[in-house]
């Protein structure tokens, strides 16, 4: 019941335009504190030891309950001071195929103390918890378990603290605007895309590529180590990158239409399965969505930006 | 609720930190209920002990179910009742012992510690020392740092430090507004409902009987009765006759105050030597109140009998302090109304056949009045001795067999048979009891009179006289009446204690300073009543009226104190101050700003250096000296204390003025 009231009534407070840019800083008015549970039975317990102490006419029992009384309200501002002034920024999130635990990381940083049991949660879910440093970032993790692939949000986060008595529950809310990339779980009974038909015959028109090599350039900010001509740098010449082409014909494009399945997310995930498979082989590859091409590459990044092209398919261009 | 403490599960190491209170907080109980509750609680804890530590499950719920009817049934059984100081206390002591059986999760925990809370309050019940005070705190300490263990540690258990640390510094930020509340809540006069029987058991004190031997009972208790704070000089000790229950009333054997409760009045035909002094007593359970022969004022609340014996109106349940005046030089009675004087002459004339027939003999034999007395206390001044271990009296003559055989006695001995003999011999005469003497501290020059300067003495009338008193101890052992009971039973003494170690000064010193520190304590804290909080708040300039005005009082000191508390802790949280360099360093460029040579944003102290050097040669030097230090200190190693305070002379010192070039 405490925690629909204090629900509500922070929703009503907190009205705070999101995402917020980072870092955000925890301060004073941002910060609510209302009384636990534990809290109103602490009170209770302090009210019949006061009674004892009026009926028993007991002196120190006076001194008892009023140091636990004062030590209740105290505990309230030390439960603030747990959060006061703390630093949130937003953390890496990584994707994470569909099924899998996605993490949504907050840093947080304390510019005074030490911090301690932290906890970091999404509306209605188990919390993280961490101990925040006095000198070095923290980061909390909160996993989230995924089931669909696509964009996860993760939402507006709720930082809160009940340290050091659990008398008092200090939070406030963030919203960086964290999400996370679920890319479509793969289908491994997908098998190997199948090998293309050539539609240009023999007479493929160059692309670049990195199959053979065709002409040394100017080096360009962004060309990457391994083709710089290392060679011609060390007789003395200018930065040179060496550009290779491939042909039409040595490319393979993962196509939608290839990828037969009853429904669009069958399609997806066996897209997923070739785009991964065809990674590890080391070919190089390209990928046809409806209204989305991306043209044939390898490696991590491009491996990525295919598989990103699949989580988000029908949910809008990627940011 | 699990999702909201760091670690949900029962650790072993909290569990350990619970019980471990929880015996502490108990221990003192041990001695002061029934064996078999100390017994199963220890046996309870012990098992729970080894449940958290072997990770093995919980008693199953009907055993726990069990266990507790057997518990309450146990304290049924033993008090006849569930109420009361001692059946509740030990009830508690049973339900904590069961709860801390069965607690499963850490929310149960929490519920254990509160218990561990009201098990402190019930401590107090039975003593509120000085000893069992600070024993006490530190078992409230132990359960705050039990409850922050369970707050804090994600992933691990938290240190001794890491628990002791938080919790001792939340109390110890809870000390101002702590006080604010103690001395400002405002108190009510009694309970607010009837107390148990046995609230104040255990009391000792004066009795409203005597039968030889129940004074020397007291005698063996260090027990304080009260304590005295003169002003001005203190009366010769022989002269410090604490006036108690003045007993009339005479079986045989027992002496006892009257059923006639007639109130009596103040007034002295002769009132001299004004003695003013301030008492506070111990509670005693009873009605009376001490002051020295004679009373000259009342306290408030309190009533005086025809026989100058004081009550309070309510009984002394709590310690209370009055202040009196009294007259050490007086004369009153003269007068003795029939309904007095039957009453001071009558006994039983079958008892104490011997006793009576020598009295009877006496009056005979004398001229009057005083020569009785004087004969009396011969008798007792060349065949008697004083002795604390007087041989029972057994017989139903209990002071023929005194007067004729033992021959060894004490006070009540005395008295009781020195009475008899005056009644008989047709002398009006009664017992008082009361206290004599007392222990003077050096330290804060207060009188503390214990239950074991118990003492009984006689008052007698005499025709143009009035009452008078006569002590007839005193004959017997002049220095019980002069220097206290310790030097009346000679340097072994009677009682096994550090009174008879008084010898050693320093244990004597110390034994002051204690009872010095006791006093203080007990007058403000224990004692710190309705009357003593209208008068220390009197003392401070408030004028309390009721205690609608005092919660007023209240409210606003807790508002400023917690509001001060709240904003040391705030201030000392916010981000960190300014670097005293840095702030050096803009009152540097501020002053160069003012004479023309404003840095721009971007330029660094280096640049800027250079720049002022360019413009200004005459001011170059001392700009180089600030600049170097400022980047020492900002960018470099740092700068020690004493080159910051170097760093900000110079530019207090520092004139920007100078030709530009």
């Amino acid at each position: 019941m405490f925690a629909n009231l204090r629900q509500s009534i922070a929703d009503w407070i907190f009205r705070a335009k999101v995402p917020e840019t980072p870092p955000v800083t925890l301060a004073q008015r941002r910060i609510f504190v209302l009384p636990t549970k534990q809290g109103y039975f602490f009170a209770l317990v302090v009210l019949v030891l006061l009674l004892a102490s009026v009926n028993y006419a007991l002196s120190i029992g006076f001194v008892l309950t009023f140091l636990l009384a004062s030590m209740g309200a105290v505990a309230l501002l030390h439960t603030w001071r747990n959060l006061a002034h703390l630093k949130l920024r937003p953390g890496r999130c990584d994707p994470v195929f569909a099924g899998d635990t996605a993490s949504f990381r907050v840093v947080l940083e304390s510019p005074s103390r030490e911090r301690y049991a932290v906890g970091i949660r999404r509306r209605g879910e188990i919390p993280a918890f961490v101990d925040v440093h006095a000198t070095e970032p923290t980061v909390a993790s909160l996993a989230v378990p995924t089931q669909r692939r696509g964009r996860l949000r993760c939402g507006r986060l709720e930082v809160f603290t009940r340290y050091p008595v659990g008398f008092f529950h200090a939070w406030s809310y963030f919203d960086f605007g964290l999400s996370v990339i679920v890319y479509p779980r793969p289908d491994p009974t997908a098998g190997l895309p199948p090998q293309q038909s050539t539609s240009g015959g023999d007479e493929g028109i160059p692309v670049p590529g990195d199959e053979d090599f065709a002409l040394l350039r100017g080096y360009r900010p962004g060309d990457p180590p391994r083709q710089i001509a290392w060679k011609a740098l060390a007789r003395g010449d200018d930065l040179l990158t060496k550009e290779f082409q491939s042909t039409a014909s040595a490319e393979l494009w993962l196509d939608w239409i290839d990828a037969r399945a009853p429904d669009p997310e069958g399609r997806l995930a066996i897209l997923a399965h070739w785009v991964i498979e065809t990674e590890r082989l080391g070919q190089s590859y390209g990928l046809r969505l409806p209204g989305v091409s991306i043209a044939p590459g390898r490696g991590e990044p491009h491996r990525n930006r295919c598989l990103e092209a699949l989580a988000l398919h029908g949910e809008g261009t990627a940011p | 609720m699990s999702g909201t403490l760091p670690n949900a599960a029962l650790d072993v190491r909290n569990v350990m930190w619970l019980l471990a209170a929880m015996v502490f907080v108990a221990a003192p109980h041990a001695t002061r209920l029934p064996e078999w509750v100390g017994v199963f609680f220890a046996l309870v804890v012990a098992w729970r002990g080894w449940i958290a530590w072997s990770a093995s499950r919980n008693p199953p719920r009907w055993l726990v179910v069990a266990l507790t009817v057997a518990a309450v049934a146990a304290t049924l059984f033993a008090y006849r009742r569930v109420t009361g100081r001692d059946a509740g206390t030990t009830l508690l002591v049973l339900m904590a012992a069961m709860k801390l059986l069965e607690m499963k999760t850490s929310r149960e925990v929490v519920l254990a510690i509160h218990l561990g809370f009201v098990l402190v309050m019930t401590n107090f019940l039975f003593s509120q020392s000085i000893p069992i005070a600070i024993y006490m705190f530190v078992c409230v300490w132990l359960f705050v740092a039990t409850l922050v263990g369970y707050h804090r540690g994600v992933g691990r258990s938290p240190t001794i430090r890491e628990r002791l640390m938080p919790a001792g510094m939340l109390l110890l930020h809870a000390v101002p507004l702590m006080l604010v509340f103690f001395i400002l809540f405002p108190r009510v006069q009694g309970p607010l409902w009837a107390l148990p029987q046995d609230a104040r058991a255990g009391l000792t004190g004066l009795s409203d009987t005597m039968t030889p031997g129940s004074v020397s009972q007291l005698i063996q208790s260090e027990a304080t009765a009260f304590r005295v704070q003169f002003d001005g000089d203190i009366p010769p000790f022989s002269r410090l006759y604490w006036r108690g229950p003045v007993l009339w009333a005479f079986d045989g054997r027992t002496w006892k105050v009257p059923e006639l409760s007639a109130a009596g009045s103040m007034e002295y035909s002769r009132a001299e030597r004004p003695v003013r002094y301030t008492v506070s007593v111990e509670p005693h359970g009873k009605h009376w109140l001490f002051s020295l022969d004679v009373p000259g004022t009342l306290p408030r609340g309190a009533g005086i009998r025809h026989d100058l014996q004081m009550r309070s109106i309510r009984p002394v349940d709590t310690r209370i302090r009055y202040e009196m005046t009294s007259y050490l030089d007086y004369r009153y009675g003269e007068k003795l109304p029939s309904t007095f004087r039957a009453l001071g002459l009558s006994f039983d004339e079958r008892r104490n056949p011997r006793t009576v027939a020598l009295g009877r003999q006496w009056a005979r034999e004398s001229a009057g009045p005083a020569q009785i007395l004087n004969r009396a206390l011969q008798l007792f001044n060349a065949q008697f001795t004083y002795t604390l271990e007087p041989p029972l009296l057994t017989s139903d003559d209990p002071y023929d067999e005194f007067l004729f055989e033992v021959k060894r006695g004490f006070c009540e001995h005395y008295a009781g048979s020195f009475a008899l003999l005056m009644r008989a011999a047709g002398i009006p005469a009664r017992v008082v009891t009361g206290y004599q003497g007392g222990e003077l501290n050096p330290l804060n020059r207060e009188l503390l009179v214990r239950q074991a300067d118990a003492h009984a003495w006689v008052e007698v009338w005499l025709e143009e006289r009035g009452w008078i008193r006569v002590d007839p101890t005193s004959v017997v052992s002049p220095d019980r009446i002069d220097s206290g009971i310790n030097s009346a039973l000679g340097p072994i003494g009677v009682i096994p204690s550090l009174i008879a170690a008084d010898r050693l000064r320093v244990l004597a010193n110390l034994r002051f300073a204690w009872d010095a520190l006791n006093s203080q304590y007990n007058q403000w804290v224990l004692g710190y009543n309705v009357d003593r909080q209208r008068q220390f708040l009197a003392n401070l300039g408030l004028e309390i009226s009721d205690w609608k005005k005092l919660a007023l009082w209240l409210t606003g000191a807790v508002l400023a104190v917690g509001g001060l508390v709240g904003l040391a802790l705030v201030l000392r949280d916010l981000p960190s101050r300014r670097d005293p360099a840095v702030v050096a360093w803009d009152r540097f460029c501020a002053k160069l700003a003012g004479t023309g040579i404003v840095r721009a944003p971007h330029e660094g102290p280096l640049d800027f250096l250079a720049r002022v050097e360019a413009v200004r040669p005459a001011v170059a030097g001392e700009a180089r000296e600030i600049t170097g230090l400022y980047v020492e200190a900002r960018y470099g190693a740092g700068i020690s204390k004493r080159e910051g305070r170097d760093l900000l002379a110079r530019v207090r010192r520092f004139r920007g003025r100078g030709p530009f070039r």
